[in-house]
This record gives C-alpha cells, structure tokens and sequence, in this order.
C-alpha cells in the first residue's frame, strides 16, 4: 500500500499527528508560531475536544484535567505563552497523570513575531519534563506521535519544542492512520493530585522515579551518522538539517550525532559516542541546552576532549547556514568567505495597521482628545497585539509593551513612582487574556489612571481567532469589578471619541480613580470576511483637497498616497471603511458606492 | 539532482505566502523535493515579506546568503534589502510595482532607481499587475510570475502540469499562462509588449 502523504506545514503535521495519537482533548492561546497547530486539530480532528482558552494557563489545565482523568490531552502554545502556564506545568511534572499530557512549546528564534527568544528546553530542565526536538517537519509528526507514546507509558508530561523553521516551513510529510480519539473517565486519587506538603514530598521521588526511567529509555531516541577521525558533532533541533546539508555539500566527513530528546541528554549515549573522541562540536540553535548536559556527563566521566559550542555557534537569533559554517569551518582549521554583497538600506518597511483598521481611528482619537487636557504626552504603558503598531509615529502612542497584559500593571508601577496619570491601552482578547486582574487591582489600590480597552472583537493578530468579548460584554466585567467610570464609543466618529477620551480623563484626575474607556469597532478583516460584494470606496476631492497631509502623515492610512502636488489621492486597496472622511478638516474625501448587505451589522458585531 | 534556491520577496498582504505555496505544491505534484519557509504573524501587514524556496536535493529551510538562484521581488524594491543573498549569477524577476512604506513623509520606492542598482545582474520586469487584471484575476500578479518564470525555464524539471495543477482556480490558471507566454515572447526576442528588459 502506497503511504498517503500531503505538502503541509510543520504546525499542521503536528496537529495530523496529534489526532492520529488519539488526542481527545486540545486547547491552546493563539500566539505566532503555534497558532495553526489548534487551528488545523479543529478542522481535521472530528472526535476531538478543541477550544482556544482565555490564556495559555486554563488551555495548560484543561489539557492536563484531561490527561489527569486518563485521556490525551495536547496543549499548543508560543514559548513565552509557556511563562503564563508555567505554574501548572512545574504541578503536571510533580504529579504526573494517568492519560498523556504534551506540550507543544513554539519558540520563536529571532524574534520574527515575538518580544523575545527565550529557550524553552530549559523548562525542561528546570521541571524535569523531557523535551522532544523535531529537525525537520517530517520529523515533527513522528516527534509528536512519539511525545503521546512516552507520555502515556510513562504517566509524564512530554514537551514537543518547535522553532519557527519548524513550525513555519511547508514539506511534503508521510502520514498513518487516525487513532479513535482516548478519552478519559472521573479518577480520584487526591493523595497525588492535591499538592497539600505531604502529598507533594511523595510526588517529588515519584517523579524523580519517573525522570530516571524517563532517561534511559531516551537513550533509543538519537541517530548517529558515522564517519571519519576523531571529531564529532552533537546536534539537535533544526541545527541537525543545516549540518547534515552543509557535511554532505563539503563532503566533510564528520561523525554526527543528532539527539531527537535534548532533555536530558542521556548520558549512556553520550558515553558512547564521544569514547575515544579527541574533539566534540555542539551545534545547536539559542542556548547551549545540549552543551550544559553533554559538558556535565564529560566532567562527571572524567572524560577530556577538545571542547566547542557557543564559542562558535552564535547563540542569537535562528539558525541559519551562515551562522553553522562559520563556526563548522572554523572547528576544521578553515575559513568561511560568506556572501560577497551586501543589502541595501532602503527605508524600513514596518508592519503597518490595516486600511479600515479601528485602531487607527481610536490611537488618533485617544491622542486629540488626551491634547484637549494637556495630557497627549502621558505615559502609554502598551499591550501586545495589532496595537502594538500604535509605538510607530505618527502614533507613538505605546512607551513600553512588554508582555500580555502588561499595560495594567507597568502602568500602576508608573502612577505610584511619578504621580503622572498614564493611559493603559489594551486590546479586547489580551483584555480577557490577562488584563482583568490588573483592572481589579486598579480598583483595589486605587489606581489613578485611564484605561482604553480597544475592542475589535478579535484576537486579529495572529488571524483573527474569535475573542471572549464577542460573548462578555468588557464594560459590564469593569463595572462588576467595581470601575464607576466606563464608557464606550465608536472610534470612527472622531468627535465623540475625542469627547470620551477627554472627559474620562478629566474623571481620573479630579478623582483619583481608574476610568474605562471602551474603543469598540470591528477589525476589518473580519468584516471583509463577512461581505461577498464589492465594497464602497473613499474619493478625494482634487479641487478641495489643500494638500495639508494629516490623511496621509497623521492618519496614514495605507490606501492614502500623496500626489506629487502634496495633494491626497486613495489607491484601490481601499475598503470604503469611510474612517478619513471625519479627518480631512477641508471635507474632501468622500465615499461612493453602495454599502454592501449585512455592512453596518460586520463593523458592529 | 540539482538545487534550486528561489528568494521571494514583497510586502505583506501581496500574496507571497501563496506564490510559495504554488510553487511547492507544483514541485509536489513533481515528485520533487522542496521546502518553503514562511514567516507568519505581525510580517503580514504591509511588512517586508520574504519567503525561502528551496528545490531538489535540500535538507535545511532557508537559503545561504550568496546563494540564490533567483531573487523575485513582488514589490521591485525589496530585492535591494535581500541583496545578501545574490551572487553575480543570480537572475531577479521584478514586478512593475513599489509600494509606498506606511511610514510618514517617505514616497513609494522609483523602480528606475531599483533597476540602477540591479546593473550587474541578469534581471527581468514583468508587468504582473496589468497581465493579472487583463486575465481577469487582479490579484493574480503572483500567478503570472510563475507563469514567466516557468516560461523561461527556470524551475528546472518541474513540467508545466505540475503547475497547472497547483493553480487552485481557473482564473490563476490564466494568469500563470499569461505569464508563460510573455516569456516565451521574451525568449524569442520579438516581444510586442515593451513589458520586459533585459
């Protein structure tokens, strides 16, 4: 029988894999690069249980609730979503479970998408999980379905850790068939799954118990490509496919071996291989993960050999072949030329909000009306998502966005060292990811500070999956929680945006109190979605037009471009949103055409 | 077999991730090796774009600085930022189209003065936009320039069936023959449309 097989991206092989594992239970936070693994279990997977949870935290939980009562349980998430879930993860390794538990962790080297590129494998270490690492996107299905085997075999957490090379990239991949979906039933076993200290102290040699086994039996989970004389290379991840391309194209032969488990490394294997070795090479992407481990079981062996890794394999950013053989090359006595020409420095070209996007309307909005109270050079404590754009000028309307939810408390940390108010701007999805309990802080300690939540009823970002505010109306959440000023406008009529930015800023000076101002539009992507027909489109007025530039240097909408006569003209990716027609002080852009059906109802969903 | 190292670069919202999906999926159809790398997430957004296509007998994802084959800038201007990643054999396929950067005070690139610096190079300009709207497909310039760069040859033995089939609609299907024949029309010298300069 010919084997099937489908071009796919690594998250979707994941997802293929996960399914054919029998995953019953899969949740996740949308977050690049994870994001199409729970997309791709939710159109493929049939049988299976799948949601986008509020935040990475609860999808960890109900993963592992699931995988606690003896069912599969996966829960995807990008690196630093992992730092929200870190608690329950550190629980999931004490306790152990009774089904399967992985964890697909989605590290983002180089930071394409992302504040930063922290290493994952160390949450491996540091909670005694084992974390399993795919080199290409074959390899990530065969991984993954591997991940659902150890962890059932040995009731333990498993985690899968992907790079965006991994995750990102499109192969042809070779599949098997789906697997009924395991599903679990009510287990009562408190003496292991509640951490009260006695419980938790026999959980700890349980799970060291667990980890040792756990080791050895990883020992099996490598490949060794042998060669000639006394040099290996140790390698893992993504970092094997640039070694084994760059070895087979130099025609140096260098013995290989690829750890498909980087932790922990076995120390049988590493015996093994590295006997009678004069010289070893550790190449691996960000941290030296494999060469902490490998250098601890080399010292602890009394074992001597030349010894390399991050002093010539560049721990910032992905891997790349550059990166390899200038440190591969160096390691043999040789030179590496690389690339004679260089790019050119063209202007940047940012990301940029989207023609029609509401949050343009709300940061120009927020920005006039902050100058009607002396208050446009406030602190913007920012948050992550779209918004995040809002730090470019002409906006620069976020001073720091550091992490989800971040803007509540940064923002307090500001209030209570300078006394100025500062302008917390958060999104609808991160409101409810982690914004909340910073809006009750607010209350409790009494923050004096204005908070715009902008609502575009989406967590567009990462591709518009569908936000918690769609079903919890944010306003009643902040009045519930005790917020006495909460107001919402609609951030394309500039006028009354303005007026509610202004006088919820007025309300938190003369108060001292914490005012919510709701920005709530549509992303417009999603409406584009909605509507089969053509859309409107704006016009300028030629003989109106001053040439005064706010629409294109202030509003900067993409779809308005300057004439060479300084006069505005708007190209055809123009949706008809009609946000410019209010900005222009000269009235002269206009939109034609008929609004599609259902086109109101979209934008205020 | 050979490799081919293709760099596709453009402005996000262009259809790059697409044309590399096409592109894979013709290879596919093939039975030939490839490997698209995508960027994903915030890069979607009138961001600078690139996407890594790698042919034949290839292990890693992205292509070696010095080393593509060929260096398509669906927006002509950002194949100057990918410069790296040329050598003096590598050809360029620009589109007759800059983009302005949403970025204020700063005038969409001149693609006379992309073409300047391109000099040393072998380097074609298809004018994917007006052919895309011409087969009726407005977003179609992705198509046409695969189209032109199979009429030239340079997907080596990926056939043209291949890539008929990795059309998913019939009006990217026209837009990928449109492109074929100007490079037919190119090859042969005797183009009637001034679209392409060598």
């Amino acid at each position: 029988m010919m084997p099937k097989a489908k071009f796919m991206i690594g998250n979707e092989a994941i997802a293929a894999a996960a399914i054919h594992a029998g995953v019953s239970v899969a949740a996740g936070y949308p977050g690049t690069p994870s994001t199409e693994i729970i997309e791709n279990i939710k159109r493929l997977g049939q049988d299976v249980y799948v949601e986008w949870s509020i935040n990475e935290k609860i999808a960890f939980e109900t993963a592992y609730g699931a995988a606690i009562s003896g069912g599969s349980g996966l829960v995807a998430v990008k690196h630093v979503g992992l730092n929200v879930a870190s608690d329950p993860l550190f629980s999931s390794s004490y306790t152990g479970i009774n089904g399967s538990l992985v964890i697909v962790s989605a590290d983002d080297s180089s930071m394409w998408s992302s504040q930063n590129e922290q290493d994952n494998r160390f949450y491996g270490l540091h909670a005694l999980i084992p974390v399993l690492e795919p080199y290409d996107v074959q390899s990530a299905y065969d991984l993954t379905m591997k991940a659902f085997e150890i962890s059932r075999r040995f009731h333990h957490p498993v985690i899968v850790r992907t790079t965006t090379r991994i995750g990102h990239v499109r192969s042809r991949v070779v599949y098997s068939d789906d697997h009924e979906p395991q599903r679990g039933r009510v287990v009562k076993d408190p003496s292991t799954y509640v951490l009260a200290p006695e419980n938790a102290r026999n959980d700890r040699k349980k799970q060291l118990e667990r980890w040792h086994s756990i080791s050895d039996y990883l020992a099996s989970l490598c490949s060794y490509d042998p060669g000639e004389g006394d040099a290996i290379i140790i390698t893992g991840g993504i970092s094997y496919s640039y070694v084994r391309e760059t070895l087979d194209e130099t025609g140096i032969h260098a013995n290989v071996l690829r750890l498909d488990a980087t932790v922990p490394v076995p120390e049988k294997t590493i015996l093994k291989y590295v006997n009678g070795m004069k010289r070893v090479l550790v190449v691996e992407e960000n941290d030296p993960v494999i060469e902490m481990q490998v250098a601890d079981i080399l010292l602890k062996n009394g074992i001597m050999v030349e010894f390399h890794g991050k002093d010539l394999i560049p721990m910032e950013g992905e891997m790349t072949f550059e990166k390899l053989k200038g440190g591969l090359y160096t390691f043999y006595g040789m030179k590496y030329e690389g690339s004679i020409l260089q790019d050119e420095p063209l202007t940047p070209r940012p990301p940029a909000l989207c023609p029609g996007c509401p949050h343009r309307s709300s940061f120009y909005d927020i920005k006039k009306g902050l100058s009607r109270v002396s208050m446009q050079n406030s602190f913007f404590s920012g948050d992550i998502g779209c918004y995040t754009l809002g730090a470019l000028p002409p906006f620069r309307e976020q001073d720091a966005a550091t992490n989800m939810g971040s803007s509540l408390g940064i923002s307090n940390g500001v209030f209570r060292s300078t006394d100025a108010v500062p302008v917390a701007v958060i999104g609808d999805s991160t409101f409810f990811h982690s914004g909340m309990e910073g809006v009750a802080n607010a209350v409790y300690n009494r923050t004096a500070e204005l908070i715009v939540v902008l609502d575009n009823r989406s967590t567009a970002m990462t591709g518009q999956q569908p936000s918690p505010s769609t079903a919890i109306d944010i306003g009643n959440v902040c009045r519930a929680m005790g917020v006495e000023y909460v107001e919402t406008f609609d951030p394309f009529d500039a006028e009354s945006g303005e007026k509610s930015i202004q006088n919820a800023a007025e309300y938190v000076k003369n108060t001292g109190k914490p005012a919510v101002v709701i920005a709530k539009r549509a992303c417009a992507l999603e409406v584009l979605d909605k509507i089969d027909s053509e859309t409107p489109k704006a016009y300028v007025d030629q003989d109106k037009c001053t040439g005064c530039t706010i629409c294109y240097n202030f509003f900067t909408c993409p779809s308005i471009l300057p004439l060479s006569n300084k006069k505005a003209t708007i190209d055809d990716s123009c949706i008809g949103c009609g946000a410019c027609v209010e900005v222009c002080p000269f009235n002269a852009i206009s939109v034609k055409g008929e609004k599609p059906v259902g086109w109101d109802e979209a934008w205020n969903a | 077999m050979e490799r081919i190292n293709i760099l596709l670069t453009g402005v996000g919202g262009q259809g790059i991730i697409t044309m590399g999906k096409m592109i894979g999926n013709a290879a596919v159809n093939a039975g030939v090796k490839v490997l698209v790398a995508e960027t994903h997430g915030l890069s979607q957004r009138g961001g600078s774009v690139q996407v890594h296509i790698r042919i034949g007998d290839v292990i890693a994802p992205l292509i070696e600085k010095g080393r593509a084959d060929f260096i398509v800038g669906l927006e002509a201007s950002e194949v100057l930022r990918n410069l790296s990643y040329a050598n003096k054999s590598t050809v360029f396929i620009l589109n007759r189209q800059t983009i302005k950067p949403v970025v204020p005070s700063v005038n969409a690139p001149d693609i006379d003065a992309v073409v300047e610096k391109l000099q040393a190079f072998s380097y074609y300009i298809v004018d994917g936009e007006e052919m895309a709207k011409d087969a009726g497909n407005p977003k179609g310039s992705n198509a046409v320039i695969i189209g032109f760069m199979l009429g030239m040859g340079f997907f080596g033995k990926i056939p043209r069936e291949a890539f008929e089939k990795a059309m998913i609609t019939d009006l990217n299907r026209k837009c990928l023959n449109a492109g074929y024949s100007q490079a037919l029309t190119a090859k042969n010298n005797g183009g009637s449309r001034p679209a392409i300069t060598r």
